[in-house]
């Protein structure tokens, strides 16, 4: 990027001015990024290889570095959505309308562990469950009370729900949507639906196996996108996140996010459709993680991966489809129960990160997180942090301002060479189901798990209050809990909608369910009629468990 | 003639599926010496059916979701009933406000780990405060 000759001299400068700091000592530490990339002690002109037009060029532009809207924060900034959800829908509801009057311009559904697993409330197992980590969505009467009051058709709704019961829910929402008068053709919004949250970010309790969970993830692309049904949602949102707060770290988050959404893109190919019909509404969702170089050259190179996975693998015809588009969110795991008022330090420059970044959206986490659900001053203090950064601190005056930062360009270069590499270690072992039901990725997770503990333990990764000024718990928090009454509403609200509902007539539609499920066809269409019908999200699971079985996964420790 | 080995059962209560805390305790206790018995996702009758069974000395409940009073309770009441809460050492670890930590001791608890903890103060816990 810089003159033959003028590089000549600055190498001979450099090297005078190495002779003259020879022997000074430095301090002893590693100077490794998070992903353990050996890091220089200064950047020039030197480390900067390739053309400008090739490899950064403009916003908008072809290979995407520097963001993939031509104005970027100057034309709109980026969606404020907090992932949130607790007790019963109502209680979230409320939450969510706070949030909304205080600014928030997008929402996102936190459900319960019963909703993640596709268990209704009436399991004894698992009703202690019911509303403590996200909110419960059963049926259809859930996704009314959800909603209620709120614009969907205006304001756009993430769903994170996964593979496994991605389709009972968005299909009860989409019923909702329908029953309320929409056109779901017009509705935005995003479902998770992705494989690996469920499977190596958390374990699955009585799911499918992965092969299944491929196919009906991609059954929702097809139903919604492909075929049209709901052409503007985001069928899919690959979330390198999840497991990114595993332990692994910023190489092996982008290698995961692009072996996945390849082996989906494989899948959509195999059934006849175009890569254009679809992939221009794949959707991801980074981590904004410690390491603060890191992470902007780690969103900078995935934007330049995607666009030539996208221009030299997959033969991408329409340039709207060649943009990575990513959802951003702090990392929870980066927080501590002690000196939790620090995490409010964390969350902001990791916020930072991810606008300087150029994501379009961004969940700031709550200082509350490492004790509880987020409080309602938590929540108000995690939205206020990005909406300081938004208005008060001037970032967004120009677009990608870490361009041309010798060490940043070097940085994307570095972390895009290495996650090619590992996207090669990872297609060797075969599409991301048989990366599953192999074990190699527990055993990738496993290692990560051992690796942060090792550094925690030996203090080469420190943390306030956990390992360096470390303090007891504080106990001064205010912790938030959920209803203590939600088990018994989300029971009744159960048997109130079996009450209600034509038993006899469901009954057919669930045996048309099982003879699709036999023959491996989309799942969308009935599903779409039996939650309309009222089938709970756990009738319909349990039809999947009866006809594909349980997977047990191979975790490794 | 070797000493026996201190027997540790592993197990998540409920369905929540936050994993990485109970692997890494899991690790640490092997890599120190121990017997691992690693349950994974049980309910109260299984835990205490496999605490039973493997003849454990220590048991880990693994618990993220919020939901700990209830489980602990649950799994503290049957070892009560089948008459072996007091030979088995019961450690919770998770996401636990501290404010929970006296209650879950008056319940039964021995020790409670949250976010942070350090793998090796566990060990040593368990080292010196074995029940039998």
């Amino acid at each position: 990027m810089f003159d033959k000759d003028y590089l000549e001299k600055i190498k001979l400068e450099k090297e005078k001015w190495e002779e003259k700091i020879k022997g000074s000592k430095e301090r002893d530490a590693k100077f490794v990024t998070d992903s353990e990339i050996p890091i220089k002690k200064l950047y020039t002109p030197l480390d900067v290889k390739g053309d400008y037009l090739d490899k950064v060029n403009f916003p908008g532009q072809e290979p995407y570095t520097r963001g993939v809207y031509p104005t970027m924060y100057r034309g709109k900034l980026w969606t404020m959505r907090l992932f949130s959800g607790h007790g019963t829908p109502e209680e979230t509801n409320l939450r969510w309308k706070y949030l909304y009057e205080n600014g928030e311009t997008g929402f996102s559904a936190a459900v319960d562990a019963l909703t993640f697993n596709g268990i209704d409330p009436t399991n004894s197992d698992a009703a202690p469950e019911v509303g403590t980590s996200g909110v419960p969505l059963y049926c259809i009467d859930s996704l009314f009370a959800l909603t209620e009051d709120i614009p969907i058709d205006k304001i756009s709704v993430a769903l994170v729900v996964e593979p496994f019961t991605t389709a009972p829910v968005c299909a009860m929402y989409f019923n909702m949507a329908k029953m309320r008068g929409y056109d779901i053709k017009n509705l935005m919004g995003t479902t998770q639906n992705d494989i690996l949250t469920m499977t190596v970010g958390y374990i699955p309790y009585k799911n499918s196996p992965p092969n299944h969970l491929l196919r009906i993830a991609c059954d929702f692309i097809e139903w919604t996108v492909a075929q049209k049904n709901v052409p503007k949602w985001h069928p899919i949102n690959f979330t390198g996140y999840n497991y990114r707060e595993g332990g692994i770290d910023a190489v092996q988050e982008l290698g995961f996010v692009f072996a996945s959404a390849c082996s989906h893109i494989d899948n959509l190919l195999e059934r006849g459709w175009k890569i254009d019909d679809f992939v221009g509404r794949l959707a991801f969702h980074l981590a904004a993680h410690k390491d603060f170089f890191e992470e902007i050259a780690k969103y900078r190179a995935a934007r330049r991966i995607w666009y030539k996975l996208m221009k030299d693998k997959y033969g991408v015809k329409d340039p709207k489809n060649l943009g990575f588009r990513f959802h951003v969110q702090t990392a929870g795991s980066s927080l501590t129960a002690q000196l939790p008022l620090i995490n409010i330090v964390r969350t902001a420059i990791q916020g930072l990160e991810a606008n300087i970044g150029g994501c379009q959206s961004l969940h700031t986490n709550s200082y509350d997180e490492a004790i509880c659900l987020p409080s309602e001053e938590a929540a108000l203090v995690a939205l206020r942090t990005q909406q300081v950064i938004a208005d008060e601190t001037r970032i967004t005056n120009t677009i990608d301002p870490l361009a041309g930062s010798y060490y940043v360009e070097w940085l994307t270069d570095e972390v895009e060479e290495r996650v090619w590499k590992y996207m090669d270690k990872i297609q060797k072992v075969g599409s991301i189901d048989k990366a599953l039901s192999s074990g190699w990725l527990y055993k990738e997770m496993r290692d990560a798990f051992h690796k942060r503990r090792v550094r925690s333990e030996k203090g080469e990764e420190i943390t306030l209050g956990v390992n360096k000024y470390q303090v007891p718990y504080d106990t001064v928090t205010d912790v938030f809990r959920t209803s203590q009454k939600a088990i018994d509403i989300e029971v009744a609200r159960i048997n109130k909608l079996k009450a209600r509902r034509d038993n006899a007539k469901l009954e057919k539609i669930l045996d048309k369910l099982r003879s699709v499920c036999e023959k491996e066809e989309n799942v969308m269409p009935i599903i779409m009629e039996a939650t309309k019908e009222g089938a709970t999200v756990g009738e319909i699971c349990d039809i999947y468990r009866e006809i594909w079985g349980i997977w047990e996964p191979p975790l490794a420790i | 003639m070797s000493e026996k080995k201190i027997r540790v059962l592993m197990s998540k209560p409920g369905i929540d599926g936050h994993w990485r805390g109970g692997i890494v305790v899991s690790r640490a206790i092997r890599d120190a010496g121990m017997e691992l018995i690693f349950g994974g996702f049980q309910n109260a009758k299984q835990i205490v059916e496999s605490a039973i069974q493997e003849d454990v000395d220590v048991l880990g409940l693994s618990i993220h979701s919020g939901a700990h009073f209830a489980y602990t309770k649950q799994v503290i009441d049957l070892l009560k009933e089948k008459g072996v809460f007091n030979d088995i050492l019961i450690l919770v670890g998770g996401v636990i406000p501290a404010q929970d930590f006296t209650k879950l001791k008056e319940m039964g608890v021995a020790n409670i780990y949250g976010p942070g903890s350090m793998t090796n103060d566990i060990v040593e816990f368990i080292k010196t405060h074995l029940k039998k």
